[in-house]
């Protein structure tokens, strides 16, 4: 409970306590987010990195409820809401009046691929205004002016005009920005951004960042920004999640992160991205392996069959938690040097070796 | 929009044109003629003709001219007098053999389209939004059973169910009574009722047709993104199905009103003679028969001016559903 009063104290906007996403396939169920704790500051940007099919735009739909009818959600996600105060959305009927009320209005989402996140029957004005009649006015003449203002806001040109305007007279970048107006356009408290940049090309890429960067600072809002792009990471976040197999295996502010990671797998993302300055012939560093599928999983850390620091008879035998190592970082590998990890290492090794005497 | 429309229909009479001069090509294209065609009827009766009789009856008939002398008569006819040429089987003008099928072909197919769509589309709607419900295994199972099973077949079934539940057969579109007096207020109703088996009949194969196609269209656009988007909004589920989804599903049935208009008229020869129904079909294949090519020639460019006429409605409806179409190149 003792995050749940924080969220009350007002400094968490977000609160995800031992989340998981089962899908339910033709084969069987398949825990996609193997519980997951975060938070969300007001004001700050989370980063929630990993690779495809870790699980992190299912953490994010399942805020707003969105995800398919075969995913089901278990655990919390407490939101702290103007309308409704305290409220756990997983505990929302997706159809509902009440999720539809704070869908688009308190916490909204913007998409991987602008070019196809509009209907092609609809003008852009049509789609961003649907957003604001649903939730500021019904006023025709006063919610086209607030759809107008945020496609100023955003860096739409002659709004007037695009404002009439279909999706396919847009160009990505321009789609992108309608994105972002039509996210924003009723000053929602969160911000769930799903690779917002990753159909862009790079150019493009540093405008959207910057463009969220200043709305955010303007409108003060949180944004979960989910991506598989460490580069990005480092100039838009706070705070970085690193996501592997629908767990989060560490989390930590940004600088520390970069500096100090403590995660085989971090260290490994790290290393794969090129830097400046990095002598031509050296070798971007690559995991080895593929991410295995999240069905019938063995017991013991996800990463284990990829990992190059793993420990035979422990890492394969148990389950591994996220450890506070101070300066807000947390990770959950038992290979860690940290003193905090030693000592959680020494714990499980003794549970181990118990369970071992007590057969 | 309107420059669209414009453009769609400048192209009409061309089009009407074109596609006449094809079909009174290809009517003459068999060999022999209607003469012919008399001349063995009547010889296998026992009749004995001079050559004199016969080219008397090409040259009284106009068939002595070459095909597109004979066409251009035909079009001059046409389009300065309203004349349709002259029916050799009939021995009438031809407009006043089919001007009252042509009415009640006209009729029932519009009764037919509004049928099939008032039917097909709210069964869609519910088994895209159920799917793999028990409610949607059933319209599954009855669309393809409706599709598999041949029309004709429907009717002899559709006429025993009704003369063993009312002692009539609802046979023909016209009561002997309605030929003698024409239709009036007061027996609409009873013609009314003899539409019905028609309706059913006609209507069912592509009313199961569309069934499938705007379920699978709505399930497939269920699925993308924009949905997503929309839902991330907040708008209601009523929204996504209505605005969204199901205007982008209509795109494939209204781009394929005008060869469904072809399909009833020309698909439904054979439940039309089943039915013993005055429409068009079987009177086309009794001129053609006969090698009567005015008459067939007339039918055929009925039924190409409807299907010309259904296919410019389309597509003005499918540019007012879809902005994409409206913007044709050498807009902004």
């Amino acid at each position: 409970m003792e995050s749940v009063t924080a969220i009350n104290k007002k400094e968490h906007i977000l609160e995800v306590k031992d989340f998981k996403v089962n899908i339910r396939t033709d084969e069987g169920i398949i825990t996609a987010v193997r519980g997951i704790d975060f938070n969300i500051k007001k004001g700050e940007t989370l980063g929630l990195v990993g690779e495809s099919g870790c699980g992190k735009s299912l953490t994010s739909k399942a805020i707003l409820g969105i995800n398919e009818k075969i995913c089901e959600s278990l655990g919390n996600i407490f939101f702290d809401s103007n309308d409704y105060g305290l409220i756990d959305l997983v505990s929302l009927n997706p159809k509902g009046k009440d999720i539809r009320n704070i869908r688009g209005k308190e916490i909204s989402m913007i998409f991987q691929e602008p070019m196809v996140s509009f209907s092609p029957m609809y003008t852009i004005g049509n789609q961003i205004n649907e957003c604001t009649r649903l939730h500021i006015t019904k006023d025709k003449a006063k919610s086209k002016e607030i759809s107008l203002e945020m496609m100023r806001k955003v860096g739409i040109a002659n709004v007037e005009k695009r404002y009439n305007q279909y999706p396919h007279e847009f160009s990505g970048g321009m789609l992108q920005r309608a994105l972002i107006a039509m996210a924003l356009v009723c000053r929602p408290k969160l911000l769930l951004a799903d690779e917002p940049t990753t159909a862009l090309d790079v150019t493009i890429q540093a405008q959207i960042l910057e463009l969220m960067k200043e709305l955010q600072r303007e409108l003060g809002m949180s944004i979960l920004f989910i991506t598989h792009d460490l580069g990005t990471v480092a100039g838009m976040c706070d705070r970085v999640a690193v996501m592997y197999l629908g767990k989060i295996v560490e989390i930590a502010p940004v600088e520390e992160i970069y500096q100090n990671p403590k995660h085989p797998y971090t260290k490994g993302l790290i290393g794969s991205v090129h830097k400046i300055g990095n002598k031509k012939e050296e070798r971007l560093f690559s995991i080895e392996g593929t991410v295995p599928l999240a069905m019938n999983l063995p017991p013991g850390c996800g990463f284990y069959e990829r990992c190059e620091d793993r420990i035979e008879g422990l890492c394969n035998r148990a389950e591994v938690d996220l450890v506070s190592i101070g300066n807000e970082h947390e990770v959950s590998c038992f290979a860690c040097d940290h003193e905090a990890c030693k000592a959680f290492r020494a714990k499980v090794e003794a549970e181990l070796d118990g369970n071992i005497g007590g057969n | 929009m309107a420059k669209y429309i414009l453009k769609r229909i400048s192209l009409f009479i061309p089009t009407l044109i074109l596609i006449s001069l094809i079909i009174f090509f290809v009517i003459q294209l068999p060999p022999g003629d209607y003469v012919d065609s008399l001349i063995s009827a009547r010889s296998a009766e026992g009749e004995i003709f001079t050559p004199e009789e016969i080219a008397h009856w090409r040259e009284y008939y106009g068939l002595d001219d070459s095909w597109y002398i004979q066409y251009g008569k035909w079009m001059k006819g046409i389009i300065t007098k309203g004349d349709f040429g002259y029916s050799f089987i009939y021995g009438k003008p031809v407009w006043s053999v089919i001007s009252r099928t042509v009415g009640m072909t006209v009729i029932l197919t519009l009764i037919i389209t509004v049928f099939q769509y008032a039917v097909s589309i709210p069964i869609a709607i519910y088994s895209s939004t159920h799917q793999y419900s028990v409610g949607d295994y059933f319209f599954s199972f009855i669309g393809f059973f409706g599709q598999a099973v041949p029309n004709f077949l429907i009717a002899i079934l559709l006429m025993y169910w009704s003369f063993k539940a009312t002692g009539s057969a609802n046979l023909g579109l016209y009561s002997t009574e309605m030929l003698q007096n024409g239709i009036h207020l007061y027996n609409l109703g009873e013609f009314l009722k003899r539409l019905i088996i028609p309706i059913i009949v006609i209507g069912t194969a592509s009313t199961c047709g569309i069934i499938r196609t705007v379920r699978a269209q709505m399930l497939d656009e269920q699925s993308k993104q924009y949905i997503l988007a929309a839902r991330s909004k907040g708008v209601s589920e009523n929204v996504i199905i209505y605005k969204y989804c199901l205007r982008a599903a209509l795109n494939p049935v209204v781009s394929g009103i005008g060869g469904m208009l072809s399909h009833l008229f020309s698909g439904s020869t054979v439940t039309a003679m089943v039915l013993n129904l005055q429409i068009l079909g079987p009177e086309l294949l009794k001129a053609l028969k006969a090698q009567d090519m005015y008459l067939a020639g007339t039918i055929v460019m009925v039924q190409a001016f409807l299907v010309v006429v259904g296919t410019l409605l389309s597509d003005i409806a499918l540019a007012w559903l879809d902005p994409r179409i409206r913007y044709t190149k050498g807009r902004d």
